[in-house]
């Protein structure tokens, strides 16, 4: 088994991640595979009990997000899937790709000034690359280079 | 029929089956004629004992007009010498000093042994009570020759109403410290909110037990004093609602909901907007905005990528529309449930003061709105079939069962909420035989039911009353509200004002509950004092700026920062600068036509 892992977070910096993943995918003739992991630390700092809710509707929120991705593959004529998880950003990538024993991983990058912890920042990237690389044995591709 | 339907033993049969009763009548006689008995008694007992002792009735204020609840009242023959008779004010100030017909005292005036004496013989031509309250300098009450007359006499003293001033003591500084560390633990997230104000209890206990000891002046309350400024009307209600929501959120409601408003709007987007904005606003109303937005969030962004929109031009104004509407009723927000319960208001007083502003502010938050986004939404189109049919999927209710029970449940808390008050049903109690009701004819997972109800959430609140109460007790709060009402005079249309708008500025930087909670007794000495204000018109004020408040910025409200968490993981990041921009404007227009509003109804 083999494929593409593109992490899609959705939003507008999601489309050069997607438009990458869909080209290499032409090119090798791989399935895509359409990462959403849904990530639940925004509620750290407020004080509900609806983490089972939320989970739920976030994760139909990632299909629905992942759905126009795989939508736009389609159209190319690329074959795509669509994976929801939910935890820690980087190891579910690391754990999808293992277990697909994929050959490469999109990583998109950010374009907003402030950096916050999520693994996809400036400082972090050519790192967290490396270490993807390491764990899974998957190639990562940037859909724009870091600088 | 089966016996454990009908209460009647299997084995029983016929005859046997009727004994119990019997037994069970004849054990009611006796239990009704033993407590007959006992009545009667207790009657010639009252009769044959008439209560002739003296004593001295009196009603103790502070400074403000509040009664002073824990204030000892003793007899004392001299400032320092032996407590001859003491007693302690009740909640509403009230203290009664009962003389008996002798006195037990260990050091007579005349330096004497002890003795008992007859009450004629200690009690002087003159007589001096001395009031002791901490936090209060003492009070001395002369009584003069007359009155103790009447008191020999056996006879009723009432005094004249006894005003204590207040002294400012390290635990007033001390207490100040803690309250503004907590706000700001809670306002830079430093630490989660429950902690923060755990913290604070903590710190609280920590001075008054520990200090205490070493310098009496670092005293501010004890275990006892400051569980009694918990609200437990407060915490029973947000706790019954806690688990009719969890019932209700299960059920795809709130997913119905949206999907319905796609469908009536016929995916025209300038109607879609204010049919969301109305239905996120009345669940606001009856719901918490936290869970609210919880739910929305995720459907109104498929919505909005399925058009091709900015999610942000519906989520922004839903959320809006949350904090704005959510004011309508008793139920809406933590604070309105907080304001209601302090000042006595009823679900209806809400419904009724507060609507009408609230539908002019939610209008001019439409409007408001549709300029704003207009290039945003004017990007819309209609969705594909694919995305359309995954929508439609999503907009279906999973539990219609139990949606309907919900419903019927949900109807009759409405009417107890409505009209419990003639009866003085309390909302704690309706949302609590509500939650209870829904439970037994749902049966949901006890565990899950329990799991569902936020601890977390119970025991913030139940620490920041502990909190605010420390900075009452100790007179701060009280300083603030002379303060203010120096300010503001006699002036209810400039207290209003005041209270408002200070409450929607000081809301979109400080977490508006403990806000709320500390302005209580503020809005509180203000109704008392100011002519005219007797119609709790500033405590609908505080409601307004409180919750409208919370629209001016990121960090203004819960509400807010679930629906930017949500939003940033669907790419969409709501940035602070970004809410500023957008709410800023939106809580100037809404406060002020709010303030119009309550303008016109109470002046």
């Amino acid at each position: 088994m083999s494929g593409i892992v593109c992490a899609v977070r959705g939003g507008p910096d999601s489309q050069p991640t997607i438009q990458k993943s869909i080209a290499l995918a032409e090119e090798t003739g791989q399935t895509i595979y359409f990462l959403y992991v849904v990530n639940l630390d925004f509620l750290s700092h407020t004080s509900t009990s609806r983490i089972k809710v939320v989970a739920q509707e976030m994760h139909q929120m990632g299909e629905f997000i992942l759905l126009s991705a795989q939508a736009q593959a389609t159209d190319k004529g690329v074959h795509a899937a669509c994976v929801v998880r939910q935890g820690n950003v980087s190891a579910e990538i690391i754990e999808l790709c293992r277990s697909l024993k994929a050959d490469y991983v999109i990583l998109g990058r950010p374009r907003g000034e402030d950096e916050t912890a999520d693994v996809f920042t400036h400082d972090r990237l050519n790192q967290f690359a490396r270490h993807i690389e390491q764990e899974s044995g998957a190639k990562v591709v940037f859909a724009r280079e870091p600088m | 029929m089966k016996a454990r339907h009908t209460g009647i033993p299997r084995a029983g049969k016929g005859r046997e089956q009727r004994r119990p009763s019997r037994t069970l009548f004849l054990f009611i006689a006796v239990l009704l004629s033993a407590a007959g008995a006992l009545f009667w008694q207790g009657e010639r007992g009252q009769a044959q004992e008439p209560d002739q002792h003296a004593s001295i009735i009196g009603l103790i204020y502070d400074g403000q007009n509040q009664p002073v609840k824990d204030a000892h009242v003793i007899w004392r023959l001299s400032p320092e010498g032996e407590t001859l008779l003491d007693t302690t004010t009740q909640a509403d100030g009230i203290f009664s000093l009962t003389l008996p017909e002798t006195i037990a005292i260990e050091e007579k005036p005349a330096g004497g042994t002890a003795a008992v004496l007859p009450l004629d013989n200690v009690l002087g031509d003159t007589m001096t009570l001395y009031i002791e309250r901490a936090h209060f300098q003492t009070k001395t009450v002369p009584i003069s020759g007359e009155n103790v007359k009447v008191l020999k006499d056996g006879g009723t003293l009432l005094l004249p109403n006894i005003v204590l001033e207040r002294r400012i003591s390290p635990a007033f500084w001390i207490a100040t410290a803690i309250f503004i560390i907590v706000l700001i633990l809670i306002a830079t997230g430093a630490l989660h909110n429950t902690l923060a104000a755990l913290l604070g209890v903590s710190l609280l206990y920590l001075v008054s037990y520990l200090g205490s000891p070493i310098f009496e002046g670092l005293f501010i309350f004890d275990f006892p004093t400051s569980l009694s400024y918990i609200d437990w009307n407060v915490i029973f209600l947000i706790m019954g609602m806690m688990i009719v929501i969890a019932v209700v959120e299960r059920t795809g409601i709130f997913q119905w909901m949206a999907f319905f408003a796609y469908r009536i709007s016929g995916g025209r987007i300038f109607i879609l907007l204010p049919v969301l904005m109305l239905i996120t606003g009345v669940a606001s109303a009856f719901l918490d905005n936290v869970t609210t937005m919880l739910l929305m969030t995720p459907i109104s962004i498929q919505i909005a990528l399925a058009m091709g929109i900015n999610p942000l031009a519906l989520l922004i104004p839903e959320v809006m529309a949350s904090n704005i509407v959510g004011i309508s009723t008793l139920i809406g927000t933590p604070t309105n449930i907080m304001i209601g319960s302090y000042a006595g208001l009823s679900f209806n007083d809400f419904l009724a003061n507060l609507t009408p502003g609230v539908l002019l502010a939610f209008t001019g938050l439409v409007i408001y709105t549709q300029i704003i986004y207009r290039k945003d939404l004017a990007a819309a189109h209609q969705p594909s079939g694919v995305l359309m049919a995954q929508l439609a999927e999503r907009g279906k209710i999973t539990e219609p069962e139990n949606l309907k029970k919900a419903g019927w449940i949900g109807l009759g808390m409405l009417l107890l909420f409505m009209f419990g008050e003639h009866v003085h049903l309390l909302p704690a109690v309706t949302a609590i035989m509500g939650a209870t009701a829904l439970m037994v004819w749902i049966r949901p997972n006890i565990d899950e039911m329990i799991e569902a109800v936020d601890w977390t959430t119970l025991v913030f609140f139940m620490s920041l009353f502990i909190v605010v109460g420390a900075v009452q007790e100790v007179g701060m709060i009280s300083l603030i509200a002379e303060t203010i009402g120096k300010l503001v005079g006699d002036n209810l249309a400039l207290a209003m004002l005041t209270v408002i708008w200070v409450s929607a500025i000081l809301s979109t930087v400080i977490a508006n509950i403990p806000f709320t909670a500390a302005m209580l007794p503020v809005v509180g000495y203000l109704t008392a004092t100011i002519p005219g204000a007797q119609s709790n018109a500033l405590f609908y004020c505080l409601s307004v700026g409180s919750a409208m408040g919370g629209n001016g910025s990121l960090i203004g409200a819960s509400a807010n920062m679930v629906t930017a968490g949500i939003s940033e993981r669907a790419g969409y990041k709501v940035s602070y600068m970004y809410f500023l921009k957008k709410g800023f404007p939106a809580l100037l227009i809404t406060v002020t036509l709010a303030s119009i509003w309550l303008l016109i109804r109470f002046l």
